[in-house]
């Protein structure tokens, strides 16, 4: 049994019991087959949620949260003024909670699970509210937890009252480090759901929203509220959040990105614009939040006077290849970069449209005739001859048509990256031979022959590459 | 000859409204820029390049035709290139001389897709080429092409391309393109005693010019596959001209003979 309810823990169960053994206690036991999948997923839709009060929420697997509430309580006048809206909230969302605010992740869950519900510990005094804990607040591992019990330790004052070094002996570094978390004598690193990121803007609604205008303005109003502090400190994001919540506690994410590090307002709520429409405001919306990823320092620009002549890259063709790309998809926009290799279909690589080209490549030799449009596949021709073996092609048959050729280049030899290779994968069959081909019509065609003729192999084949035109 | 030209230029003017003229791009021979309006292909207006046979399907010929045409723009800055399919090889636009560190390719999902990236293009500052492969412009989507030029002055080239395996290409019905070219591969002619083929060659057909007449010619890419392609002279250079558009089958078969 993975957890048990109320009136089942009364009647004596307990998690980690044998399914059975219940039954046998309680015939009218109602079990139910645990999803521990499903539980961390709305462990992390709930944790979307909470966004809304902090940025920085980390899980607490299988059913608790830590929200590092760090100068963000005074936005609702002191922490229990916090603590009362995140109550009505969670209420609202019917589901059952037990809070805590401490210094310590370790103190705030030990109150959370063993002292009152709703407990706020002052700065510096959770060592007195967590004596009367029983030590299992300390989130120690059964064992280590079973030992101190067998020892009589029922308390934390009284484990904390014990030397130091014999009680890492006894029970263990970890006990010691957990006590010393749960004090505050050392740190505790949490693993945060999002990277907390100190550029986050937020919209509370007085009423929740949903027609589209109302969702748009809103949208322009916190980018600006962020565009605004960015400019002020001189930074510009290439990455934005913006975040949703709706009235029924999910939260629903839109991310778009931008080439170049920016903080142009209204050219990031263009970018937005076209993505509202997927956001389903269901039964209103309540709180938006926008947060800034990758930030990076951009200095200032001058508007100049003769803006409308001179063009930089950052007025044209920058907005454009942001709305590009976040319509399409970053894989659909691209320059064609040379890469080294005499392969043809690996001579050409995608790189980004802005910035710097990679380096190292060579241009590609724009003396060797190549086509305008090549296949991915390269595609069979049937009925080829050769006078020779060596011989281009005389006449050959593609998608149903005889193509007799009229004059020919060639052979221009195409080996295989066979250093890329297992020795026993070389073949002689990988050999191409290209001829440029052009047919009674003028057509102009790019074939290859794999392999050479005379071999123990099968006979050579012949595709079709590519075309001129 | 002077007083046509001023006439012409007067009647574009008024055809034109009151938009800017975003000037024009002459071939360099006169056979072929008196057809077209004010001396050579019109800049900030959109084109239209088809296929034949099965060129209408694969699109290399008029791939390169309208990569050839629009070499000089693409040093005017970046050229845009929507692709339904992604078979456009850059080595093989580089061949001919276009530069392709200044070829942005754009690979949409549908129709649709394809003008609206081409719209965009054009609207935008330091963009003056965008080439775009769709099956067809009706009228509301050509009139939107037009308008989207006239913005920034940014040319077009629309590439009429039959998606794999679709029916054949509808009938042009009262496109509003400025230009119409018919283009397919023509058999190149080596210099005496070269072996291999000769430089790329083109059958051309102006099939409508607003504002200019029709005309057929034959041209070639010169410069293709050196690196001596000059910067200052147009890529297509006219080998023969052919007429009327009626009279151009019979033509062409003595232009091939001789």
């Amino acid at each position: 049994m993975a957890a048990v309810n109320r009136a089942a823990a009364k009647l004596g169960l307990h998690a980690g019991q044998k399914a059975t053994d219940a039954m046998a206690l309680v015939p009218y036991l109602t079990t139910d087959e645990a999803d521990p999948e499903a539980d961390a997923e709305a462990l992390t839709a709930l944790i979307d949620w909470c966004v809304r009060f902090s940025p920085a929420v980390a899980a607490d697997a299988p059913g608790g949260l830590f929200l590092d509430i760090t100068g963000v309580a005074h936005l609702w006048g002191d922490e229990a003024g916090l603590m009362a809206d995140f109550r009505d909230r969670l209420r609202v969302n019917g589901l059952p909670f037990r809070l805590a605010i401490a210094d310590t992740p370790g103190a705030a869950w030990a109150l959370a699970h063993f002292g009152a519900d709703g407990i706020i510990a002052p700065p510096g005094e959770q060592a007195g509210l967590l004596k009367p804990l029983p030590p299992e607040a300390l989130r120690l591992d059964p064992e280590a937890a079973a030992q101190i019990g067998r020892l009589g330790l029922r308390r934390l004052e009284q484990i904390i009252a014990l030397p130091r070094a014999p009680l890492a002996r006894r029970f263990g570094a970890e006990t010691l480090e957990r006590l010393d978390q749960a004090l505050g004598r050392s740190a505790e690193a949490l693993r945060f759901r999002r990277p907390p990121t100190p550029w986050l803007a937020r919209l509370a609604l007085v009423e929740p929203i949903s027609t589209p205008e109302d969702m748009a303005r809103v949208t322009e109003d916190v980018i600006a509220k962020l565009c605004t502090r960015l400019e002020a400190e001189s930074h510009g994001a290439r990455r934005f959040e913006i975040a949703f919540h709706r009235v029924d506690g999910k939260a629903l994410p839109i991310t778009i990105g931008l080439s170049l590090a920016g903080r142009d307002a209204r050219r990031i709520a263009r970018l937005f614009q076209p993505r509202l429409e997927t956001v389903d405001p269901g039964f209103g919306i309540e709180c938006v939040t926008l947060a800034a990823y990758d930030v990076e320092a951009t200095s200032g620009r001058q508007g100049r006077i003769d803006a409308d002549l001179a063009v930089t890259v950052e007025d044209g063709l920058a907005p454009l290849i942001d709305r590009l790309v976040n319509r399409l998809g970053p894989e659909r926009v691209w320059r064609a970069a040379p890469v080294e290799s005499h392969v043809p279909e690996l001579s050409v690589g995608r790189a980004p449209v802005l910035g710097a080209p990679p380096p190292g490549a060579a241009p590609w030799d724009r003396e060797a005739p190549r086509p305008v449009r090549l296949f991915r596949r390269p595609e069979p021709v049937e009925d080829v001859t050769a006078l020779l073996p060596d011989d281009p092609p005389l006449q050959f048959r593609w998608r149903g048509r005889l193509h007799r050729v009229r004059r020919a280049e060639g052979p221009e030899r195409v080996g295989e990256e066979w250093w890329k290779r297992g020795m026993d994968e070389i073949s002689v069959s990988h050999v191409r031979d290209y001829y440029r081909v052009e047919d009674a019509e003028g057509a102009r065609f790019w074939l290859f022959r794999a392999g050479l003729y005379g071999g123990s192999d099968a006979p050579p084949k012949w595709w079709l590459h590519g075309l001129f035109g | 000859m002077s007083d046509f030209r001023a006439i012409r230029a007067k009647i574009a003017a008024l055809e034109s409204g009151t938009r800017a003229q975003a000037g024009v791009l002459p071939f360099g021979d006169a056979s072929l820029d008196e057809r077209l309006p004010g001396g050579g292909l019109p800049l900030g207006r959109w084109h239209e390049i088809v296929g034949v046979g099965l060129e209408a399907e694969t699109s290399a010929a008029p791939a390169a035709f309208a990569a050839l045409m629009a070499r000089p723009l693409a040093r005017r800055g970046e050229a845009v290139w929507v692709l339904r399919r992604d078979d456009l090889w850059a080595p093989g636009l580089a061949g001919l001389g276009f530069p392709p560190e200044r070829l942005i390719q754009v690979c949409a999902r549908d129709e649709a897709e394809t003008l609206m990236v081409m719209e965009d293009a054009l609207t935008t500052v330091g963009v003056s080429a965008v080439f775009g492969e769709v099956e067809d412009v009706d009228l509301t989507a050509g009139r939107r092409l037009q308008l989207a030029c006239e913005k920034r002055g940014g040319t077009g080239f629309v590439i009429r391309r039959r998606p794999f395996g679709g029916a054949g290409l509808k009938a042009a019905a009262g496109s509003v393109a400025t230009t119409r070219w018919c283009v397919r591969p023509t058999l190149s002619e080596p210099a005496a005693g070269d072996f291999g083929l000769g430089a790329p060659r083109y059958h051309v057909e102006l099939q409508r010019c607003r504002g200019g007449r029709t005309g057929a010619w034959i041209l070639e890419a010169d410069q293709a596959y050196s690196w001596e392609a000059s910067d200052v002279a147009h890529p297509l250079r006219l080998v023969a001209e052919l007429g009327d558009r009626e009279l151009a089958p019979a033509q062409s078969a003595q232009a091939r003979a001789a």
